[in-house]
Formats: structure tokens, sequence, C-alpha cells
């Protein structure tokens, strides 16, 4: 055990279950690799991100280690239970704030840096979130580096009672310190962009046989350009160049392209071909208002990305932080999310709150069981991938950044022991658990942000 | 008293003295900073110990009480970077209410000193004239739409094709430190470019209105083709190039804002060349090479990022003619300079005051000048909010609400805000009028009979019920939770949009304030609720000043009905504001509002500024910013004359270089 972990023997006899060799360990034998070079499937890792914390009491099981009992928000995981692992005690560090209830902790929350206090001029999230960090690594195979995915639009406006810009709410991924990821939030728009190849459009024309052309001629003119500017100019320009350079890539690449178009099996095909009329049903019959549909869609996307290997690192956001999304359509609730996360230990309210938290896990367990449905290698797409889900603070109703509710489900390749509730020691960083992450996925870290170590107890080997 | 005055006198003296001190010596710009100018010293000795001594034990990076850390503040520059903040400490010193009461009091002689030179440092910075920065930033998604509206006559949904704009500043989504370019978004303006030049080739009389039709010379094909394969050169290209030159320079100099360099020229022509002779055996190469040259000019940085020349210049400079017509054109229409402004920004010189009336009049008077309404008013306001999916409105309490009527009432606002500002010239209308804008679903929804149709109609408002912004049913609706109104929300709102005073954050650990409304209770025991709240000391101080608007706008429900009642109980809209004055309603409420016209004028002017510039305010701003105001408080509102003074001032005109060693 290394000396760093961050962890009492105490808790460790606690929380960590024996980890039996699990069959598909003996795929990973060195042999087996020699033989089959091609034969290990890729890891994928999804990370996803909901608002507004969860109501207390009722989101951590009973029992810790293997033997626990899954609690009533964590219900829906039933059927991954022995591949998900609840991790309690995290916490960001840099969330912790007198001043701000929610910002300081959704845009740092794959950084676990401190975020500049702005309304705009000096946007930046103290580092590289680790999905972005884990795709410098893994997008160089994919067609895309990574998706980031999600529901809602930027909500627009800044914060001028606690002085930050929106902008901080809606982003988790950071490609760099001062630059957030676009989000995709159009289920058609993103299916397109992954599959407009492969499931043309009905109206769809060949790609412009000028298209190289043009981006070179227009890259090549700002390029001349750059040189003449000042430090801040040069960086927006350089936004410009790499955006360009990123579409290029792609066209240059043609092996690759081929290569991803050649991998679409049959099956695949057919569950494109399927997950394309739902979206456009989808767009048809509720104008776009269902959210759990919409949520749906999105994890089917992400999953037929994996699937495919269009791209290997996912983000998912059901909301922007504050989202105060109204989810009386759900049976029981009668209120906005983040009006009864604010629920005063108030009976009727903290029932609403549950709910709501349920139908996050339902989605999750959604999510997680359509990985499992997909046969892969000698498992299925969840043993080849992990899923981390949490939100950037415990209780809404205090705001607390303490011992965030995070959960892991996946088996990462066969790294990850899952079926396990453990409590870690008190402010272990949330950063351990990302360092672990990127590891686990080839990154080239011995540190990330706050980070003591490993997460201990997780790794099967 | 008189020893007072004398000595206030003489410490006014030394100020000036002091201050053309420092002005000599900042005239070596990059003295403020070094350590080793005097000045600097004297702060890190003798100022910041004392703001150590008596204010970094709560306003530190740690407890951050009030979001005030004075921990940072270790140059001169960073206090005149905060230079507002630092203009309330001195207030708040010199005041007593800082430090609070439980803290060891200041000496008078830390105060004196404090306010000296805290107050010397301002002034001096202020005495220096600074325009500020003004990044390259790529038009927003509402630019872009209506740039390609203005350039190819098509009106795009953008709010479906691109990821939307963040918002930084004073709220709005023009800011360039906040609009990115990610590969996302590249591959949508390429994506936008090729669908709308397709479409545009495919609709062929419009095509035909803009690209003429090219009648290739005889033998034109033939001779290209001859000299490919015996002299590996072209020849011949001078026809179409030439006709092509005529359709694509024109194009592309409304497009870039400007007139074309040669560079420019040379390298469209030469990419219309390529694509000229590669297409030689389609129908109508012309046309072609025409359409993937416009594309290449639709994704060209040129047109999608403002962009004013930096050059290697210290000391503030005025913008060209050109950078000027553009910062007027998306300023007041959101958009590109027509050619008319284009012309004249060649011919005449746009920074004469003569000149610039005259434009800005004719800018005003075109239709593209009621986009203002939509683009600041509605954001300004925070009612871009409405249109968010992610906001819904309860259907099972508020049946009524539909996306129709949401868009009626952001309609109402953008066609009252452009007629207070291009027809009755006066922004105070803003805050109470004696008329608005309804169509029938608004009346129906306001209880005003006999108006028909969607159009939307002047409406001279009879009662006092409702009159300027805070009547109307977007504002009121924004200003609601999904399921009931927020006395509180409806407060901070008018504190913080319309007056420019927000009220500090509630700390961080504190519930939601009406989460401790109980279920079932009904709105009826909202006053009663925020009464006992405000029995809390700690939350009574902001919470006084937020309120009572909120109580007082209580006869308007949660999408803006009126109502006399809560079911059975009487509605009692009645209240004393912080600042002692009393209202028995909504009317008397907008007639105290209309009495803070100062706060109001400041706020205004600080908003419009900033969107006029497309960067948040700055200490230095201060000067324009008094002016803006002392405008309209000197005119009554005017509106046209506010607009004038505006792109008049410095900041609007004038920009800094970035500089390249210290970026």
């Amino acid at each position: 055990m290394q000396k760093s972990w961050h962890i009492s023997r105490r808790r460790m006899l606690k929380g960590l279950g024996a980890c039996i060799a699990l069959p598909f360990l003996d795929a990973m034998s060195p042999t087996y690799l020699k033989a089959n070079p091609y034969e290990i499937p890729a890891k994928r890792a999804a990370f996803l991100f909901a608002p507004n914390g969860v109501c207390p009491g009722k989101w951590a099981p009973n029992t810790v280690g293997t033997d626990f009992d899954l609690s009533p928000i964590l219900k829906p995981l039933e059927g991954v239970k022995d591949q998900l692992l609840v991790l309690q005690q995290l916490m960001n560090k840099h969330s912790i704030s007198k001043l701000d209830g929610h910002y300081t902790k959704t845009a740092n929350f794959l950084t676990s840096m401190k975020i500049a206090r702005t309304i705009g001029s000096n946007v930046n999230s103290g580092g590289v979130s680790i999905d972005q960090l884990i795709a410098q690594k893994t997008g160089k195979e994919t067609i895309f580096p990574s998706l980031v995915y999600g529901i809602d639009r930027i909500s627009s406006g800044v914060d001028a009672n606690v002085g930050f810009t929106r902008l901080y709410g809606a982003s988790i991924s950071w490609k760099t310190a001062t630059q957030p990821c676009a989000k995709e939030i159009d289920p058609r728009f993103a299916f397109d962009r992954l599959f407009r190849t492969v499931i043309p459009k009905k109206d769809a024309r060949p790609e412009n046989p000028w298209k190289k052309s043009i981006l070179d001629v227009v890259s090549d003119d700002a390029k001349s350009l750059q040189r003449n500017l000042g430090i801040a100019d040069q960086n927006k320009l350089a936004e410009y160049l790499e955006s360009i350079r990123s579409v290029e890539k792609r066209l240059e690449n043609k092996d690759k392209i081929k290569d991803f178009e050649a991998g679409i099996s049959p099956s695949i095909k057919k569950d494109l071909q399927h997950l394309d009329i739902r979206i456009d049903e989808y767009v048809d019959m509720t104008a776009g208002l269902d959210i759990t549909e919409k949520v749906r869609l999105m994890f089917d996307i992400m999953t037929l990305a994996f699937w495919s290997d269009a791209s290997r690192v996912g983000t998912f956001m059901f909301g922007n932080s504050v989202s105060g999304r109204n989810f009386s359509f759900l049976e029981g609730v009668k209120r906005n999310f983040h009006s009864l996360s604010h629920h005063q230990n108030d009976e009727r309210r903290m029932i609403q709150y549950e709910i709501i938290n349920h139908w996050h896990m339902e989605q999750v367990a959604y999510f997680l069981n359509k990985l499992k449905s997909i046969p892969e290698g000698e498992g299925n797409l969840l043993d080849n991938s992990f899923v981390m889900f949490g939100s950037g603070l415990r209780d809404g109703n205090r705001h607390s950044p303490y011992n965030l509710p995070i959960i892991l489900a996946g088996g990462a390749g066969g790294q990850l022991c899952g079926g396990q509730h453990i409590i870690y020691e008190e402010n272990t960083p949330l950063a351990n658990l990302y360092l672990t992450l990127g590891k686990m996925m080839g990154a080239d870290m011995d540190q990330f942000a706050d980070s003591t170590g490993e997460l201990a107890g997780i790794r099967a080997y | 008293m008189i020893l007072r005055y004398l000595s206030s006198i003489l410490m006014l003296a030394l100020l000036k003295y002091w201050t053309l001190c420092t002005l000599i010596l900042s005239s070596c710009l990059l003295a403020i900073a070094q350590p080793d100018d005097p000045r600097q010293k004297h702060y890190s000795r003798n100022i910041r110990p004392i703001f150590r001594k008596h204010c970094t034990s709560c306003h530190n990076g740690e407890d951050n009480k009030a979001g005030i850390n004075f921990e940072g503040y270790d140059f001169i520059v960073k206090v005149v970077r905060d230079g507002e903040l630092f203009h309330q400490v001195i207030n708040a010193v010199e005041t007593g209410s800082m430090p609070p009461e439980i803290r060891p009091r200041m000496s008078q002689s830390e105060i004196d000193t404090l306010k000296f030179y805290i107050n010397g440092y301002l002034e001096a910075a202020l005495a220096e004239k600074d325009p500020g920065l003004i990044s390259p930033r790529r038009l927003n998604n509402q630019e872009y739409k209506y740039a390609i509206q203005d350039l190819l006559g098509i009106e795009l949904n953008v709010d479906s094709i691109f990821p939307s704009d963040p918002s930084g500043g004073a709220g709005f989504d023009n800011q360039a430190r906040t609009l990115y370019v990610s590969p996302l978004l590249m591959e949508r303006y390429f994506e936008t470019a090729d669908i709308l030049l397709e479409e545009l080739y495919q609709d062929k009389d419009r095509w035909r209105s803009i690209v003429p039709a090219y009648e290739s010379g005889f033998g034109e094909a033939f001779r290209i083709w001859w000299h490919r394969i015996w002299h590996k050169q072209d020849i011949s290209l001078q026809k179409p190039t030439k006709e092509a030159g005529e359709v694509l320079f024109p194009f592309a100099t409304l497009a870039y804002r400007r007139f074309l360099t040669p560079e420019d020229k040379e390298r469209l022509t030469t990419f219309f060349e390529t694509v000229y002779r590669e297409s030689q055996q389609e129908a109508d190469p012309f046309d072609i090479s025409i359409r993937e040259t416009l594309k290449l000019i639709l994704i060209s940085h040129h047109f999608l990022y403002r962009q004013e020349a930096d050059p290697d210049i210290e000391q503030a400079y005025p913008i060209n003619n050109f950078e000027l017509a553009s910062r007027l054109s998306f300023f007041l229409w959101s958009s590109i300079p027509d050619q008319e402004l284009l012309n004249v920004a060649y011919r005449e010189n746009l920074h004469e005051e003569r000149v610039l009336e005259r434009e800005v009049e004719r800018m005003l008077r075109d239709p593209r000048a009621r986009r203002l309404g939509k683009q600041f008013a509605i954001q300004w306001l925070e009612l871009k909010k409405l249109s968010d999916p992610a906001f819904q409105i309860d259907p099972d309490i508020y049946p009524e609400y539909t996306p129709q009527l949401r868009d009626f009432m952001l309609q109402e606002v953008e066609t009252f805000f452009n007629y207070a500002m291009l027809e009755t010239e006066n922004f105070l209308d803003l805050i109470d009028s004696d008329y608005s804008f309804v169509n029938e679903s608004l009346a129906d929804l306001y209880g005003i009979p006999e108006v028909e149709g969607e159009e939307m109609q002047l409406m001279e408002l009879t009662s006092d019920q409702r009159g300027g912004l805070l009547g109307m049913a977007g504002v009121l609706t924004a200003t609601s939770l999904p399921t009931r109104t927020s006395p509180v929300l409806r407060g901070k709102w008018v504190l913080e949009q319309v007056l420019g005073t927000p009220a500090p954050p509630p700390p961080g650990d504190v519930p939601e304030l009406e989460a401790s409304h109980q279920e079932g209770e009904g709105e009826t025991s909202l006053r009663k609720l925020l009464e006992r709240h405000r029995a809390d000391p700690a939350c009574n101080s902001c919470h006084k000043a937020m309120d009572p608007i909120g109580l007082g706008l209580e006869n308007f429900d949660g999408i803006g009905r009126w109502r006399e009642a809560y079911g059975q109980e009487a509605i009692d809209p009645s209240g004393v504001l912080k600042s002692g004055e009393a209202f028995s309603g909504p009317g008397e409420l907008r007639k105290i509002l209309l009495t803070k016209q100062d706060l109001f004028a400041k706020n205004f002017s600080k908003k419009m500024l900033s969107f006029a510039l497309g960067r948040d305010l700055q200490f230095k701003d201060t000067p324009t910013i008094d002016h803006l105001q002392q405008t309209l408080l000197d005119s009554e509102f005017d509106s046209i004359h506010f607009l004038m003074e505006l792109v008049k001032s410095y900041p609007f005109r004038f920009k800094k270089s970035d500089n390249k060693d210290i970026g």
C-alpha cells in the first residue's frame, strides 16, 4: 500500500471487501496480450454531473463493504450493483466558498481547482478538467477526442449578486483553464455529427469537395495576421486556428474514418437506425420537451459513440447549477429542483427532493444497463468502461461541499473492483479519484490538482 | 468647525499638489507597478498594514466576508483596478459602518490616512484617461444571424444551430472575453455557410440578383484546357476573374466591414481561379466558383471576428474610421455596417461630431435599430431566461401560459423599449408610463377589453395598475418561481436591474429564504413569513430593501395577471421602502422609483456602455459613466441625446493596444 493514501486502517477494514480475481483478469495476462494484440477492447470513460445535491439520509447505503444494501436513491442501480462503487467522504477542497453556493462547486467539478471570481473578463477554471486530460491521451485514437453533452443551454446573464458569470454553472469540461468546451444539447445535432456518414440524412448532400481548400486558405490568412497581435488577441485567434485544425484533421484522416466506418458492425448499424428514428419521433411528438426521453437519447448516442469507437470520453450535465427545472412531471413533485433542494428539513419537501434524485439515478441506471447490454470482447461495454456520477454539493439545503455524493460504475477493462460501499477518511480529495481514473485510462500523470495519491481500494489490480 | 474647514482645504490643496506629483511620476508608465516606486513603497509600508490590522481578519481568502478579500492588494495598481470597491471602503470607514462594532475601532488618524492616500491613488488614476483594451471577438450568435440577414437576406434560427453564447460584463452575450470558438462551433460555421450558399444557388432568381450571369468568351474552355495541358500555365482567366471580382469584392467589403487590401483580393481571386479551373467539366463553373468563394468569406476570421488593428503604440489612440463604423453598427444594429456607412467611413471623418451625429440619426431611423429592443433591453432586464427551455412555468397552475403567450410578453417589452427610445425619446418611460403595447392575448391576460389580433398595439393605460416595465407580464413572470410569485426575487430584480444597487450575497450557508415557506400554506402567508424572516438581524439589512418592493407587486400573480386577493384573503400591497418612503400599492411604488432617478440613470448608463463596448466596465470608466448619468439627468432622460453622448464618449472612440510584452 502506498504511504500517500489518505485512508485510515480502520476505514479500510470497514470498507474494503476482498477483491476476488475476476475471470477477465486472466484475459489480461501477457500471453493473451501477445496472442491477440487487437482484441483488447479500448477503455471508455464517462463523467456525469447533476446539480443541486442529494437528499440527506437517502443517498448513502446503511452498510459498508461488499455486502451493502442500496439506499432509496440508489435503488435503480440494483441491476449493476456488482459493478457499483459508492464512494463516501470525498471532497473538492477548492469548492469551499462562503460567498457562493453553486458556481464554485460546478465549474471545478472536474478540475478540482479554484475558479476565478469574475463576471466574464477573466474566466478561469483553474485547470484542465480530467475528462479533457484523458481525451488528450485517448483522443488521438478516435475521430472525436471527447463528447461534451448536456440538456440545458448556458444560462444567460451574470449573477450580479455573487459576482459570477453563469457560464461557470454550465461548464464542467475545460479544454484549458480559460476555455470551456462547447456543450451539445440537441440529440439530432449530436447524432448527425457522429454518424452522418454512416446513417445519411434523407436530404443529405455529399461532403463539399472544396472544404479542405477553403479551410486551408482561411487558416493561412489568419496565421499571417497572428504575428502582429497582442497576447490576448493571439489567444483568441489561436482558438479559431485550433478549431479549424481539428476540423481539418478529421478531413485528412481518411484512414481513421475508414476504420471507423468499417468498424460499424451490422448490429451497431441496426441500433443507429433505430436511434435515428427515435430522435425524429422525439422531436415530432414532444416538441423536444420530454426531459426523460431527451436524457436517454443523449445517453444512447454516447453509448453508440463508445461502441463504435467514435470517441472514448464523454461528459454529461443533467442540468446547469442552480437549475430551477420544474419537476412537476414526476408523480408527487410540485416544485422546481433548486427550491426543493433547500428543503429546510421539511419532510414534505425532502420527499420531493428525493423523488427528483431518484429520477436522476433511474437515468444513470438506464445508461449503465444500456452499456451492459452490448457485448464486447469477452464481456460487455460496461466492463470496458467506467461511469462516474456526482454532484458538486452534498445536501443542497446547506450548499455543503463536503462528503460529495459520488458513485462509480463499470469495470474499466477489469481494473475496477466494484460492488463496494467505501467510506474514506474525512475530506479525502476528490482529485484522488480523478488521478486514479486518469491513470486507468492511460493518461500520463502522477498528480491531479490537490490529489495526495490514488484512491485506495477500488483498483482490481 | 472653522478648524475642520481649514484642514479640509489644506487636505485638498495637498491632494492636488500630490496628484500633480503622481501625474508626473506616472508619465513614466510602468513606474506604477514597480516595487521601487516611492508611492508603492509608502503604500506597502504605511497603508496596507492598516487594512491588515483592521480588515483582513474577516475579509480574507478564507472567510471572504461580503465577497471581499483584502489579502490580494499588494500593489497600488490592484487597488486602482478595484477602485469602485475602495471608494466604498473609504465611505464605510468614514461613516463608521466598518469595521463593525464588535471589532476595535479605527483611530481617526488611520481613517484620515486611508482616506487621503486611497482617494489620491484613485484620483491620480482617473486623471489619466484610459479607454481600456478591446479584445478581438467573434460575432455572437445573434450578430451572426443579423449579419447573414443583412448580407444575404436569409433569416436563420441560430439558437438551434449554434451552442448558446455565455454572458459576461454587465450581463450581455456580446462580451469579448466570454465568446469562445470551439471545433464544434467551427463545424457549424462551415455547415451553415455551405447550406446557405447552396440554397441560394438553387434559388435561381435570388442567385442571379447577387451573381450576374456569366457569358464565357468564345472558345474559353478550350483555351484553358490547351494551356493547362501544354504549357502548365493559366491564361484566359482574365475575363472570369475580373467579373468574379465585381461580385466578390463588394460582398467581402461588406462582410469584412472595411475596404479590402490587395492581399485580401489576391487571396479571393486565387481561390476563385483554383475552383474555376477545376470545375471546367461542370455546367456553370463560374457560379460554382463564386459560390465556393462566398463560403470562404463567410468562415474567414475577417467576417467571424471583430478585430481592430493593434499598432505598437503605448498611448491611447482613436480607432480608425472603419472600426468606428463597425462599433456603431454592432451597437445600434447588432450587425455589420451597411454600404452607406462604409462609404461615409471612407470619404469622411466619422470622428467628426457633425458626421457622427448625422450617421447615428440615420441609423436610428433605420428599422435595424429596433434590434436594440431584443439585444439590449431583453438581456439587460434578464428576460432572456423566459425563452430558456429549462425555465418552465408550471402548466397545472398556470395553464394560460403558453410559448406563444411568452413570446408576446417579450414582444411587449421590446416594442415598448423601442418606442420609448425612438418615439417618445424618453427613457424614464421605462419606470412609469401611461401607455404600453398589447395584442389580443396580452389584453386578455391584463383584462383590457376590445383588443383584437396578434399585432402589438399602442394602448393608453387608464388605471394606475400598470405602467412602465414593472407592470409588464414578461418582467413579472421572469421574477416569479414556476409555481408562484416571489416577492424577494421581484425586489431583488428592481434593486439589481433597475436601480443598480444589488444586495450583497446571502451568506453561503444560509438556505434560500422562501424555502422556509411551508408547503400548503399558500401565498397568503408570504408577508408574514417575510416579516418573521426580517426579525433576524442577519437577514434584515438586505431583506428590508428587497421585500417591501416585491410585496408591493403582489397584486400581480406569477404570470403577471392582476389580482386583489389570494383566494379569500385580500392582498395588502402597501409598504415602506428601506429609504423611508411609504406607498399604498404598485402605482405609488413606481412614483417613488421615479424619484430615484440618479440611481436609475447611473445603472442604465453602465448597462448601455458595457453593451456598446462589449466589455465589462472598470474603475477607469468612472468619468464616462458619470458623464452619461449626468447627461440623462440634465436632459430629463432624452434617449437620443444619451445615445449621441455615448457614441461620442472616449472609450467608444478610442482604444489602447494590448501590451505585447506583458500580455
